[in-house]
């Protein structure tokens, strides 16, 4: 029997696709966000795991990203992360630092992301490159906020009596 | 919040606001926004009213000061007047709105809060007077509302004092 799939922001499309189109289109959006010239998929992914842990999710911090490659994240570069200690860590580069700082900002509020902190994304990905970095994490804010709920959802899901007839 | 501008608006107008601001920068997400906020207006499985409810709620825990003055003439049209719009802040579940109403702003609050979550008894006011499809739906105009505010107000340059109220039709956003 398959372990049960709990929702993570990296799968509750399934659950949405109730909605109908909105859900597709958000879906569509979504998978976007993982092809694109201005941030790498792995560095998308350490920006996920940064709010997963702001979020305190556990299960969103173990679950397997599909549009990582295998292999991409290392231990050195994703326990940093996962510790709140990547600005300390050799294992980024400058421009990675920035956007994971900005991430970090932005997770805690993003009507306080100080203005040295957007500059310096700005600098490093350019100005269509900040805007994509903050549309993307709040996509991924809102997945995960989301996915949370669902899973309250089904864990109080009222247990549903069989229609009996005649 | 930042008064700074963090990025420009498209130099070419196209007429549209979403093409129109920061957010028309990034062709590689910008048509999909467009087409997400569309379908949420035109193709949700709840009225126009809980959807500007639930929009305005996420406004003003965001704080986006322009999201906060827009009303969508469908919602309008759907019987939510400005009255009824005021009713959406603290105190509302002392407030004339209905318990539908009522029980998507607080549903809207669950994923707003600080950790987003769901009660059991909201859990199970929500199943008696929602189908699973209309809160599939709701979420999806959550996300689409809430990462679209938070985006804005990322982007800075926000005036620190209200607006006045703007219609917007809903057609506007549309390509």
């Amino acid at each position: 029997m398959d372990a049960p799939t709990f929702p993570t922001s990296l799968n509750i499309d399934r659950s949405l696709a109730l909605a109908g189109a909105p859900a597709a289109s958000f879906a569509r959006l979504w998978q976007s966000l993982w092809v694109q010239p201005y941030i790498t998929a792995a560095l998308l992914e350490l920006c996920r795991l940064t709010l997963a842990r702001l979020h305190q999710d556990e299960l969103e911090l173990a679950a397997s990203n599909p549009h990582v490659e295998p292999g991409a994240l290392p231990r050195e570069r994703r326990d940093p992360v996962l510790a709140g200690a990547a600005d300390k860590s050799a294992a980024f580069t400058a421009s990675e630092k920035a956007v994971l700082l900005f991430a970090e900002c932005y997770g805690l509020d993003p009507q306080s992301i100080p203005d040295p902190v957007a500059d310096e994304v700005s600098a490093c990905l350019g100005e269509a490159g900040l805007v994509f970095l903050i549309e993307a994490l709040g996509c991924i804010d809102g997945r995960i906020r989301t996915a949370r709920c669902l899973r309250d959802l089904a864990r109080f899901a009222p247990a549903r009596e069989d229609a009996h007839v005649g | 919040m930042s008064a700074k501008a963090r990025a420009a608006a498209p130099a070419t107008r196209t007429g549209n606001p979403i093409r129109d601001s920061a957010l028309g920068l990034v062709p590689e997400t910008v048509a999909e926004i467009v087409a997400l906020n569309g379908a949420v207006w035109q193709k949700s499985l709840v009225s126009p009213t809980l959807l500007e409810m639930i929009r305005l709620r996420n406004a003003r825990t965001v704080n986006c000061v322009y999201c906060k003055a827009v009303r969508y003439e469908v919602a309008r049209a759907d019987g939510l007047t400005e009255a009824r719009a005021a009713m959406i802040d603290a105190g509302y579940q002392e407030s004339a709105l209905s318990a539908r109403e009522k029980l998507a702003i607080a549903l809207a609050d669950a994923y707003l809060g600080f950790p987003a979550g769901v009660t059991a008894d909201l859990a199970a006011r929500l199943a008696r007077e929602f189908s699973a499809e209309q809160i599939a739906s709701l979420f999806v105009a959550l996300v689409t509302f809430n990462f679209t505010s938070r985006t804005a107000v990322s982007i800075g340059g926000m005036p620190a004092d209200p607006l006045p109220v703007m219609l917007v039709p809903a057609a506007s956003t549309l390509d």
